[in-house]
């Protein structure tokens, strides 16, 4: 196979401001960001509760959301599909192959990854952090928040790691996306379709730019990390 | 006149295959100095959280400045007036001075005055030296005067130390002693669990031993 020639097509298309490329990389980003954003203050106060709370059925729900971790993607999507479709409980909100419901998919994928991480964070942090805002004064809420800015770096962790699997994530996209040009096109979908094609350039470019993001995301975090001096 | 500022009554706490308190009864006087020794693992820890309301006591009843306090809910704003501090101190992973606003801030203190207590809690512990260190860069010594400073600051109606000197230098110890004897007197209450011969000895120091389950004066 002749590799020197798509991986230049690639480059010249990254490089030239292709609009169809760049329209594929902005949605990517654009529903992994969206979905993180709306998925994180649940996620990590979901984390924090079952990390500090003691409540009937606790190991059971830390059982099921590590099994929710290693749930297959396609999996996910075709619930959502179900549930999205015409025939489906949520039809009449027409969201199937539409960005919404790539956001939605992303949420459903990027919890167990986002609550596991933070639990573990809580977890591993001092037990005198919490003590200490509450022997200071400070209310439940206020004594949780001081925790987890304790623990900002597991935080960020879980974050980021939620980012890079929903970012390459292609399963659930397809399905409840469709992989429709210039709408719900994202970066792993495109890959796929065009390498299945034959049109290597696309797919070199755009796994490109999926291995520059996960690079920069953990270069980002380790820098984080050692300017909150952490080994 | 004598005020009482913490009451305790048939105070009990259990842990599996065993009983640590049998049923504590202890009166504390505003601005008395008390300092509480005991063997090790006898409960003085576990009887000064049940105090600062981090552990609950499985039975018993507790006022504070007369107030019923309810264990099993023990109310938020009791928090304001006492404080506890761990035998080893946590800073927050912040600064020094974040550190001693913390609980300025949780009791609504304005900027402008808490500038102004943060820096004169600073020179008070003289600290002022390390500013600029990361809490968790400080040695042990540090920790416990920022520690100190941190509960200075708020005026608490009642001081709860847990083993101030422990595992502390002796210029460290020497420090920490003399920055806890400037905490004593006026209307604070200060009760010191520990083994240090030097605070136990100090002028006005009221002594009780918790030994079997329950306190006495010695």
């Amino acid at each position: 196979m002749e590799l020197l020639e798509p991986t230049r097509e690639a480059f010249r298309l990254l490089f030239s401001g292709d609009p169809s490329l760049w329209r594929i990389i902005f949605t990517s980003l654009n529903c992994s960001l969206i979905a993180l954003l709306l998925i994180a203050p649940l996620s990590v106060a979901l984390g924090f509760i079952i990390a500090k709370v003691e409540f009937p059925g606790r190991r059971a729900l830390v059982v099921l959301v590590q099994a929710l971790l290693s749930f297959p993607t396609v999996v996910v999507g075709l619930v959502i599909y179900m549930l999205l479709s015409r025939q489906g409980p949520l039809g009449f909100l027409k969201l199937l192959f539409t960005p919404e419901a790539m956001i939605i998919g992303y949420m459903v994928i990027a919890l167990p990854v986002l609550v596991v991480f933070t639990l573990s964070a809580v977890q591993g942090a001092d037990p005198r952090v919490y003590e200490t805002g509450r022997s200071l004064g400070a209310n439940r809420w206020r004594a949780a928040l001081t925790t987890l800015f304790e623990v900002r770096f597991g935080v960020m962790a879980a974050i980021f790691n939620g980012f890079g699997r929903v970012v390459s994530e292609v399963g659930c996209s397809i399905m409840v996306g469709g992989n429709i040009a210039g709408l719900t096109r994202n970066i792993p979908t495109a890959i796929a379709l065009e390498t299945s094609k034959g049109e290597f350039a696309q797919g070199i470019a755009l796994g490109f730019v999926l291995i520059v993001l996960a690079l920069g995301v953990n270069i980002a975090l380790s820098i984080l990390q050692g300017e909150g001096g952490m080994e | 006149m004598t005020v009482l500022v913490l009451e305790l009554k048939s105070i009990t706490k259990n842990f599996p295959q065993r009983e640590l308190l049998r049923g504590v009864d202890l009166a504390l006087n505003s601005g008395n100095s008390y300092v509480l020794t005991g063997d090790n693992g006898c409960g003085k820890t576990t009887l000064m959280r049940i105090i600062a309301g981090l552990e609950p006591a499985d039975g018993g009843a507790m006022r504070f400045e007369g107030m019923e306090v309810d264990l099993d809910r023990y109310p938020e704003a009791l928090r304001q007036r006492m404080t506890y501090v761990h035998q080893q101190p946590y800073l927050f992973h912040t600064s020094i001075a974040h550190n001693i606003a913390y609980g300025l801030k949780t009791r609504g203190v304005r900027r402008q005055q808490r500038e102004k207590l943060i820096a004169d809690a600073i020179a008070w512990a003289g600290v002022a030296h390390l500013r600029d260190v990361a809490p968790h860069k400080l040695s042990g010594g540090e920790r416990q005067r920022v520690a100190l400073a941190r509960a200075k600051v708020l005026n608490s109606h009642l001081l709860l130390f847990d083993e101030p000197t422990a595992n502390l230098d002796s210029e460290a110890r020497r420090h920490a002693i003399d920055l806890i004897d400037e905490l004593r007197g006026g209307d604070v209450t200060v009760l010191i669990a520990c083994h240090d011969r030097e605070i136990i000895d100090m002028p006005g120091m009221k002594r009780l031993r918790l030994a079997s389950g329950r306190v006495a004066a010695v």
